[in-house]
């Protein structure tokens, strides 16, 4: 300890980026330091994190924060090479010359981040209230962009009735699946646990419980890309029932044409619930002649409804409703393939994998519900 | 193993000088001429960068306990605010690469570290850097013009990648679609990336078939073989001359790691004439596999009761192709080090994570 000072460490600004300044050296301790090479000098001053530095005030083994220290004016400079962490206490280290003395500890840190929670998880998909045991993923709808790292923590799975916590439902999110603006997290369930003949569905049964009723619930403390939790957790109830194993049919579809001349939009009701990521693009508008239709699709109650409002008026004649061969039920069947499949069924074959089409006309006649032939 | 070691001119492999837009850091592949490529999976790129390390001479193994805890460190920041995505060690120098995430959020901040095998930790520069950038797109939706809602949801998260005979092999899973694709990207990026779908094929009464996304994989036998881990636990062989001739690949299921447990890392190493591959799990101790019971291993295509039987020692399955288990706790990631080494991410009860080198012989 060099006598008869006292080092201030304050945050500052060297050349527009955020530093560390060190000022209350001695004159002569300074202009010592300033003869120092980089080499050199990184033996007297080092700045740790706090967390990092032994209690014994002895030197940390580990690395010290990278950057670099300038003598400049009256004070010790410190520029890192990534910015500093908000909250997090750092420690400069400062050795005499000879190295003998051990190391003075000097500590000062960063101030946390202003800020509210603002943030909102809006909805979890699926919002049917029924949903068969083979459930394949859950989405959940954030008002701002996330941070990373939260998933496996935050989100649970529980029986109503018990309270129970349902362990080894998702899938560990390593990684974890977000959309490019970091608003919506996919969970998958153990596929696992969901194919018939795999170990852990055989050792384990699936992750959910036919005839239970259970509760996915979003823990507040989730944290937004700001760093802050959620204004509010959320959760959903969902009973579950039997397994849907079956191919997506859709010429099952009940189709409500609209009147030509009205923008009305067309409804197709599904026979189970839909894929919620995946019916945003998946279904599409043909004319007779194959122009694609441009319209608005907006995705109805339970993910059970489709709807779809031309930009123009519709006018009599033909129309096509052109499904993608990747659209998904909710455990994950699509028009081509039953996701888990026995192969004793000639019926669950794979089919080709392109898109399917279902005919309708429009007619100036009122809105009238009618069965599609195939 | 693959034979990375050939210098080839970075200007012939198309990289230009510049500041790659790193959005995050995840996955690691080494190509020809040191080329690192590393998976962004916020902006859906695969960057490939000279990471400039020309060291030559016998690499060392690496050595670093409370790796963690070095890099919190270095970075400047706690314990908790750095995830290690990914390990891998530079074909000639022995040096290890790590992508590592520091925080989260908007504060969230890429970084390659280098780790030499004196221990000292350095990073690699990503401004005017040389490289070249491939983006992750899925023309299917791109181009599709009958598209309604044209919201671009759909993302591709790289799991897993490794080069090939001028091919970067990405394994991606969707977060949507639960498909398995294996992309094969032609480097330089200057050609079109192609893709197979996936299945792993299951003839007999009442089995499954599916679709899942491969977590990782590894290419072996002089890379005429990948053995790949799925996500819902089977391991799967596939055949690299199949991706040629066949749009949609069956895969032949070799073994079942069991229940609640998922596959993470996978790295090849030959000993004493044999070539072995190491399997490190979520929840299961790590796997040691001879390459040539693979080989004459058929395919499962029975559900494996074998378990019910003994659900206390999950991890000694009837069937499948024989493992070994070895003693070497909480593996994350894995890489082979200079071909006399495996060089092991682990991490201990107290959450710490040490890098060690194990030579292949003790294995």
């Amino acid at each position: 300890m060099t006598p008869g000072r006292h080092l201030q460490l304050e945050w500052a600004q060297y050349q527009g980026r955020d530093c560390l300044k060190i000022s209350g050296w001695i004159e002569a301790e300074l202009r010592e330091l300033e003869k120092q090479d980089a080499g050199a000098l990184s033996r007297r001053l080092a700045l740790y994190p706090s967390e990092a530095v032994p209690q014994d005030e002895g030197w940390p083994v580990v690395p010290p924060v990278a950057g670099r220290f300038l003598i400049e004016g009256e004070a010790a400079w410190f520029v890192p090479r990534f910015p500093f962490v908000d909250g997090v206490s750092y420690s400069l280290l400062v050795r005499s010359a000879s190295e003998a003395d051990g190391a003075e500890a000097w500590d000062i840190r960063r101030p946390s981040s202003e800020g509210s929670a603002t943030t909102e998880a809006l909805v979890i998909y699926p919002t049917a209230a029924e949903l068969p045991v083979n459930l394949l993923r859950v989405y959940v709808h954030f008002s701002a962009p996330m941070s990373e790292g939260w998933a496996a923590r935050a989100i649970t799975v529980s029986r109503a009735d018990t309270g129970e916590t349902l362990d080894d439902v998702f899938l560990p999110p390593e990684p974890e699946l977000w959309d490019a603006e970091r608003k919506r997290l996919t969970m998958l369930l153990d596929p696992g646990r969901i194919k018939r003949g795999l170990v852990p569905n055989l050792e384990f049964g699936y992750p959910l419980v036919e005839g239970t009723t259970v509760r996915i619930t979003i823990d507040p403390a989730f944290r937004d890309a700001t760093g802050q939790p959620l204004r509010a957790g959320a959760e959903r109830s969902y009973s579950i029932g039997p397994a849907l194993r079956s191919r997506l049919d859709p010429h099952s579809w009940r189709l409500t044409a609209p009147a030509a001349g009205s923008r009305e939009p067309l409804l197709v009701e599904f026979d189970r619930p839909l894929d919620h990521g995946l019916l945003q693009h998946c279904l599409s508008l043909q004319d007779g002649d194959g122009r694609t239709i441009e319209g608005a699709g907006e995705i109805g109650k339970g993910e059970r409804i489709w709807g779809f409002a031309p930009d123009i008026p519709w006018t009599t004649g033909e129309y096509r409703l052109v499904v993608k061969p990747r659209l998904e039920d909710v455990a994950g069947n699509t028009p081509v393939r039953v996701f888990d499949r026995d192969v004793t069924k000639a019926e669950d074959a794979p089919g080709e994998w392109e898109a399917v089409t279902v005919n309708f006309s429009c007619t100036r006649a009122s809105q009238r519900r009618f069965q599609l032939d195939h | 193993m693959v034979d990375l070691g050939t210098a080839t001119s970075l200007a012939n492999l198309g990289l230009v000088v510049g500041t790659p837009a790193f959005k995050s850091v995840g996955p690691l592949a080494f190509g020809p001429g040191g080329v690192l490529f590393a998976a962004d999976n916020v902006s859906a790129s695969i960057f490939a960068i000279d990471v400039g390390d020309t060291a030559d001479g016998e690499p060392q193994d690496v050595n670093l306990e409370n790796f963690d805890a070095s890099l919190a460190s270095y970075l400047g920041c706690s314990r908790e605010d750095v995830t290690i995505r990914d390990i891998v060690a530079h074909p000639t120098s022995g040096n290890v690469y790590c992508s590592v995430m520091r925080a989260s959020g908007d504060a969230a901040t890429p970084v390659i570290i280098r780790v030499s095998g004196d221990g000292s930790i350095g990073d690699v520069a990503l401004d005017d850097v040389a490289f070249s950038q491939y983006d992750i797109t899925d023309a299917a939706d791109a181009d599709d013009p009958r598209l309604v809602t044209r919201m671009q949801l759909r993302t591709v998260t790289v799991t897993d990648m490794s080069y090939v005979d001028g091919l970067l092999l990405v394994a991606g899973t969707s977060n949507e679609e639960f498909t398995s694709t294996l992309r094969r990207i032609p480097f330089p990026f200057n050609g079109e990336a192609k893709s197979n779908s996936l299945e792993i094929f299951h003839v007999s009464h009442g089995v499954y078939e599916t679709a899942a996304p491969i977590r990782a994989f590894v290419p072996y036998q002089g890379n005429t073989s990948i053995l790949a881990s799925y996500t819902c636990t089977p391991v799967v062989q596939f055949t690299l001359a199949d991706f040629d001739t066949e749009k949609h690949v069956m895969g032949k299921t070799v073994a079942e790691l069991g229940s609640h447990n998922h596959p993470i890392d996978l790295i090849s190493y030959e000993h004493d004439g044999g070539e072995y591959l190491l399997v490190c799990n979520d929840r299961h101790p790590l796997f040691k596999v001879a390459c040539k019971d693979i080989d004459v291993q058929g395919p499962l295509t029975e559900p494996d009761d074998s378990m019910d039987a003994s659900p206390a020692d999950p991890v000694t399955p009837g069937v499948g192709v024989p493992r070994e288990l070895l003693p070497h706790p909480g593996v994350k990631r894995m890489a082979n080090l200079n071909g006399n080494g495996v060089l092991m991410l682990q991490q201990d009860e107290d959450g710490r994570s040490h890098l060690r080198t194990y030579a292949t012989a003790t294995l």
